[in-house]
């Protein structure tokens, strides 16, 4: 029972790491290739503007503008990793962020827009709603055995036309845009607590950047440090074991589904609630920030302080994709990276296991090379 | 003069990461013997079996039949050879029927299209000629083990296999079913069949086979002929020392009931009738009252209602004079009943848990290590585990901070014995609490239950090993087909009346 | 009425095809949650083969091209899961997830391309095919009959055939209840599910082209095929894996997907000023209650989910 040093390479951080650095090094690549067979004129300036993002601009100040949009939509985007990952560590895949974030969106706007509620109101029925979307996945899954992927999947349908046809009732008469904020209920905006002016004053900047930081570390509190996170990984590593020892099952995959709804749903009034975007009344389409969570989630090693970088990084490569030339590419290869990135996180467990592999035998040879030694030595003694 | 072997292992060595499973290990068959190879759980017999049957490929050494080189890359190589087995856990489809699970992978065919016909007449010529009494047309999820065990040696049979590997196949069986086992195993090698019998139970071996081969931890110690050994002698070549199998126990002295079970009765998930019917029975403190049985009569679903796994159906259930029929399941543990499970990888552990972890799965809860606020107090738990591990001598690569799933089986068992045991319990239910382990690991923890009962506690094991029913307990129940169909004194009954009882044959007042 | 019929039959010979992808893979023991995008991945291969088909392609010529450019690319593309989850034991729900995120994303920044590169002004995601799609056609008295009904019935009749009848079914489903047993007999269980996988590409890709050229004369690659990969595993489930009930199953989803086509022609519906978004999510909440109810007893293959280790101990 010494303690031993634990080597660098087999910290599982480490691996953590060196995975997720080799999952966006292989999407890029990928990434790249794509760009080179639709037009290899473009291809290397193409990709280099999707990592670059904000940096495209000459300027610092404006540089420190666009950085502080990007980080304006990387907070929503870290609410809905958050809310993969928490579901996750409890053996639940919640696909269904995204369906959670539209009916985040869909309260948070018409709290403000139609019933005139202060931010934090807003923000409060947009996580109840959340809650109550994920509740439903966890009762099915808990009473009725539904797969809670498939029932997910229907709720983001459901949800999307629910909202589509509540927000038509405050969206301006020319547009499939909802209303403003700006100029229809100010005090639904987020404060910005001065934090505009440490990005040129980008006025989106605003205290749901923190908030989300916040986030992040309360749920790495909560999985690590208490009773409750003790029970839920229990439950997701094992469930019979979990049940044995008397934890209830059924609530905890509830109230499970719960906070990660809640979660995603913050995440959209933390987005929609800056001013930044309008919702159109016209998709026809799930938004991508709940799917796009997965991929931070996964990127971030499932660990909630990883998922602050990862979720940083989808959305810089997001943003960045805005800039490529559209004449030649389109604004989706960033999705395409992502969802590259997304497969490629499937691969990190064998990676994992092949470099423990490795190592274990080095190990072991080493060990017989040690053995040999001493044999060696042992014997000399003996015949002295 | 030159013997004939029909199956040569010559210094087979095989490795897993971080263990040596075999070390260069020879074994050699003879043709039309019953040959035994001999080892604790762990020794390395499945492994070399898997060997030999193309599941595994050994690092070194090679194998022959009759006396040539031979490579057996996988199972189909074995077949081609004649070589079959029955393994320990069947290999068997559930909801397939009996005989597409005999033809499968040798399936008669035409252009792609099954023929099943002529598949049919065979089986059941095989099954009439060797008495195997098996109903092709049966789904494999509705015959008894017994039943599943013989649709085993029916797929070696079809294949026309000439050698014929058994694992273990005698834990499942009653008494009876076992004497039919071994005499069936006399009749193939009367046809010519040769033998390679599994197991560490040495009355089976003295019975039945030729010549014994041992292993122990993985190495080979060497090959006797039967006749000329004894059961001692074959059992320190197995363990490497001389084993008490008696457990020491003085008389039992019962005080007042802890247990009392009424007219229990429990559904079963796996088919419409009730799995436990109307048990009734009680444990007092300071007797252990065993539970005996073929496995799948109930014996799980009775200690799922018993600790609120699963809700009863009917019946009433009181723990020290309390009524808790209805309680949840960390009301019952907190009440005072302590659970060593069936499953420790199932139910007992949380595998990705570290140790120090596992060791307050049932009591995580209590004010000493959590906080008011909800945070657990990690001193706390790390200083609880220590006092266990040291005081149940637990062994792990890290201590407390071993993650549960690189622990030795023993080790793991050790430590849910421990966490169970040191919850002070009223009753303490032990479901086979000893299967997989070596005999160190055995004796150890017959040697807490035994603790247990002196210690005035009710403790009630439930056990598939008839030795071990025999060595621990005060009172014996049996169940069969989710009934108590007898009570038994261990001093005054046999394994042979056990037996009866088990198979359904014999019954209270009957 | 006789339009509810045919788009409650073109609906469900889709669910039908997907579904029975699905319920092969499973069966092999590889949980397919990429149906979705293997869906997308084969209605683009199917769109971009009536794209470059001349437009005097004899009616045989050109179902026959289109349906083998479908199953070309949901085949290969479902080589990503076979990959992913038979050779490196991935978490196959995550995989197949991100197969439904990528093909989405793929036929986007793909069709796009090809449309920019054609008139610089066009950034749609959009594939017409209004021409081409007449070869699927035959009008008989007002129903417009399509050749992929028959197809999705010969897919019905060759699934049951092939799962209970021939030797391969007997192995596939060995390897989706007990891999182990099937590995034990000699099966290679690797292969098997790599087989599996690749039918269910084949059915999917098929299905995809079917489902883009059910209703409409475009499609708009962005929007992916809706959920309808989804609506498909639920046929899947509820029909208990066999393909006589995942047909019974489809027809009841492919009548509420109908509805939301055809309500207008209905007197009495279009009375009743419902919004057409609630006929749109009609079959995700059908799908829901029918789930809630049927999923309790429901028996997926047993091994379906857990990679195969054969050097497992």
């Amino acid at each position: 029972m010494k303690k031993q040093k634990t080597p660098l390479l087999r910290s599982n951080a480490v691996q953590s790491l060196l995975a997720s650095l080799l999952c966006i090094l292989m999407g890029l690549l990928i990434g790249y290739l794509v760009l080179l067979v639709i037009n290899p004129a473009g291809a290397g300036e193409a990709i280099q503007t999707i990592v670059q993002n904000f940096f495209t601009y000459s300027k610092p100040q404006t540089q420190l503008k666009y950085l502080g949009s990007t980080l304006v939509k990387t907070a929503p985007l870290l609410m809905c990793s958050l809310s993969v990952l928490f579901a996750y560590k409890v053996g639940l895949f919640n696909i269904g962020a995204a369906g959670q974030y539209v009916v985040g969106a869909g309260a948070s706007l018409y709290c403000a827009l139609a019933l005139g509620m202060p931010w934090y109101g807003c923000l409060l029925v947009a996580i109840a709603a959340g809650a109550l979307l994920g509740a439903v996945s966890g009762l099915l899954k808990a009473y009725c055995n539904v797969n809670e992927v498939i029932s997910c999947i229907m709720l983001n349908w459901i949800s999307l036309y629910t909202v589509n046809m509540l927000l038509s009732r405050v969206k301006e008469t020319a547009s499939p845009y909802t209303m403003p904020l700006a100029t229809t209920n100010t005090k639904a905006l987020l404060p910005s607590m001065g934090l505009e002016a440490l990005f040129s004053n980008n006025t989106y900047v605003t205290i749901a950047i923190p908030l989300a930081i916040l986030a992040a570390v309360v749920i790495w509190v909560l999985l690590e440090k208490t009773k409750l996170g003790y029970e839920l990984k229990a439950t997701g590593y094992n469930k019979f074991a979990a049940k044995y020892c008397g934890m209830r099952e059924k609530e905890n995959l509830i109230l499970t589904m719960v906070i990660a709804g809640g979660l995603a749903g913050m995440g959209a009034a933390l987005l929609y609630l800056t001013g930044f975007e309008q919702w159109q009344c016209t998709q026809s389409s799930v938004p991508g920030m709940g799917f796009n969570g997965i991929a931070a989630a996964f990127l971030g090693g499932l660990n909630p302080i990883g998922t602050i970088f990862s979720s940083f990084f989808i959305q810089h490569i997001t943003s960045g994709g805005a800039y490529v030339d559209k004449t030649m590419y389109s604004a989706q290869i960033s999705d395409l990276i992502s969802s590259l990135i997304i497969y490629l996180c499937g691969f990190v467990l064998f990676f994992k296991t092949y470099m423990n592999g490795r190592l274990d035998r080095r190990a072991e040879r080493e060990a017989a090379k040690a053995r040999n030694a001493k044999a060696g030595v042992a014997e000399g003694g003996e015949e002295k | 003069m030159e013997q004939s072997y029909a199956i040569e292992m010559l210094n087979i060595t095989k490795r897993f990461p971080g263990i040596i499973a075999n070390d260069n290990i020879t074994l050699q068959l003879r043709k039309g013997e019953i040959h035994a190879l001999l080892g604790e759980n762990g020794a390395g017999k499945s492994t070399l079996m898997s060997v030999l049957f193309g599941l595994y490929r050994p690092e070194e050494g090679t194998i022959k039949k009759n006396g040539e080189i031979v490579e057996i890359k996988d199972p189909n190589d074995a077949n081609a050879l004649g070589i079959g087995m029955v393994h320990q856990h069947f290999k068997l489809v559930e909801c397939f029927t009996v005989l597409d699970n005999i033809i499968m992978g040798v399936e008669p065919c035409r252009h792609g299209f099954l023929q099943k016909a002529e598949a049919r007449e065979k089986v059941v010529a095989l099954s009439e000629k060797y008495g195997l009494h098996v109903d092709p047309d049966a789904l494999v999820e509705d015959i008894t083990v017994g039943m599943q065990q013989r649709t085993e040696i029916l797929k070696m049979l079809y294949r026309e296999n000439e050698i014929l590997i058994f694992d273990e196949p005698t834990a499942v069986l009653t008494p009876q079913e076992i004497e039919e086992l071994m005499q069936i195993m006399r009749n193939l090698v009367a046809e010519g069949k040769s033998i390679l019998f599994i197991s560490h139970k040495l009355n089976e071996i003295m019975s039945v086979a030729d010549r014994c081969t041992v292993l122990r931890k993985g190495k080979y110690i060497g090959t006797v002929d039967i006749a000329n050994s004894s059961r001692e002698e074959l059992s320190r070549m197995m363990v490497g020392r001389d084993v008490d199998f008696v457990v020491h126990k003085g008389p039992s002295k019962p005080g007042e009931v802890i247990l009392d079970v009424a007219h229990m009765t429990v559904a079963s998930k796996s088919h419409g009738n009730n799995a436990v019917k109307d048990v009734s029975f009680c444990v007092r403190a300071g007797e252990i009252v065993c539970v005996a049985g073929i496995d799948g009569n109930g014996q799980t679903e009775l200690v799922y209602g018993l600790t609120g796994l699963e809700p009863l159906k009917e019946g009433a259930l009181t723990l020290s004079g309390r009524d808790i029929t209805h309680a949840q399941i960390r009301q019952r543990s907190r009440m005072g009943m302590s659970h060593i499970p069936e499953d420790r990888h199932k139910h007992g552990l949380v595998l990705d848990y570290t140790l120090e972890d596992n060791m307050v799965l049932q009591r995580y809860f209590e004010p000493q290590f959590v906080s008011k606020a909800g945070f657990l107090k990690r001193k706390a738990i790390r200083e609880y585990a220590l006092r266990l591990i040291e005081q149940y001598d637990v062994r792990s690569g890290q201590g407390p901070v071993t993650v549960a799933r690189s622990m030795s089986g023993g080790n793991q068992q050790k430590a849910i014995v421990a966490r169970e045991i040191d919850k002070d319990p009223e009753l303490l239910i032990a479901v086979q609490p000893t299967r997989g382990l070596d005999v160190g690991a055995i004796e150890y923890i017959h040697k807490q239950i035994v603790a247990q009962r002196d210690a005035g506690k009710a403790v009630l094991l439930v056990s598939l090993e008839l030795d071990e029913v025999m060595a621990l307990s005060d009172r014996i129940l049996v169940m069969y087909e989710g009934e108590i169909v007898g009570e038994l004194a261990p001093k005054t009954t046999t394994v042979e009346e056990m037996g009866l009882y088990m198979a359904g044959a014999k019954r209270k007042g009957a | 009425m006789i339009l509810l019929l045919q788009y409650t039959l073109i609906f469900a010979s889709v669910l039908v095809l997907v579904a029975l992808g699905g319920c092969f893979s499973e069966h092999s023991g590889v949980i397919n949650i990429g149906l979705e995008g293997i869906m997308v991945m084969g209605a683009l291969g199917g769109a971009l083969m009536m794209k470059v088909l001349p437009a005097d392609t004899s009616a045989f010529m050109m179902i026959l091209l289109v349906v083998l450019a479908a199953i070309a690319l949901g085949a290969v593309y479902s080589l990503l899961l076979a990959v992913a989850a038979v050779n490196f034991r991935a978490d196959q729900t995550l995989v197949g997830t991100a197969m439904n995120l990528l093909g989405t994303a793929a036929a986007t920044v793909f069709v796009k391309a090809m449309n920019t590169a054609e008139s610089v002004d066009n950034v749609s995601s959009t594939i017409q095919y209004i021409g081409a799609k007449k070869a699927f056609l035959v009008n008989i008295g007002g129903f417009e009959f399509n050749w992929f009904m028959l197809l999705a019935l010969i897919a019905l009749a060759a699934a049951y055939i092939v799962l209970y009848k021939t030797r391969f079914g007997l192995r596939l489903c060995a390897c989706g209840e007990h891999p182990q047993a099937a590995d034990s007999v000699g099966i290679n269980v690797y292969k098997m599910r790599y087989a599996g996988v690749l039918i269910s590409g084949v059915l999917g890709g098929l299905g995809g082209i079917v489902y883009i050229t059910a209703g409409v004369s475009e499609w708009k690659f962005e929007n992916g095929v809706a959920g309808f990969g989804f609506l498909a595993l639920a046929v899947m489930i509820f029909g208990q894996w066999k393909p006589t009930r995942i047909a019974l199953a489809a027809l009841l989803f492919g009548l509420f997907r109908a509805l939301s086509n055809v309500y207008t022609g209905f007197a009495f519906l279009s009375a009743m000023n419902i919004p057409s978004a609630v006929y749109n999510m009609l079959p995700y909440i059908i799908s829901l209650i029918v789930l809630a109810f049927t999923s309790q007893k429901s028996r997926a293959p047993k091994a379906e989910g857990i990679p195969y280790d054969k050097g497992q101990r």
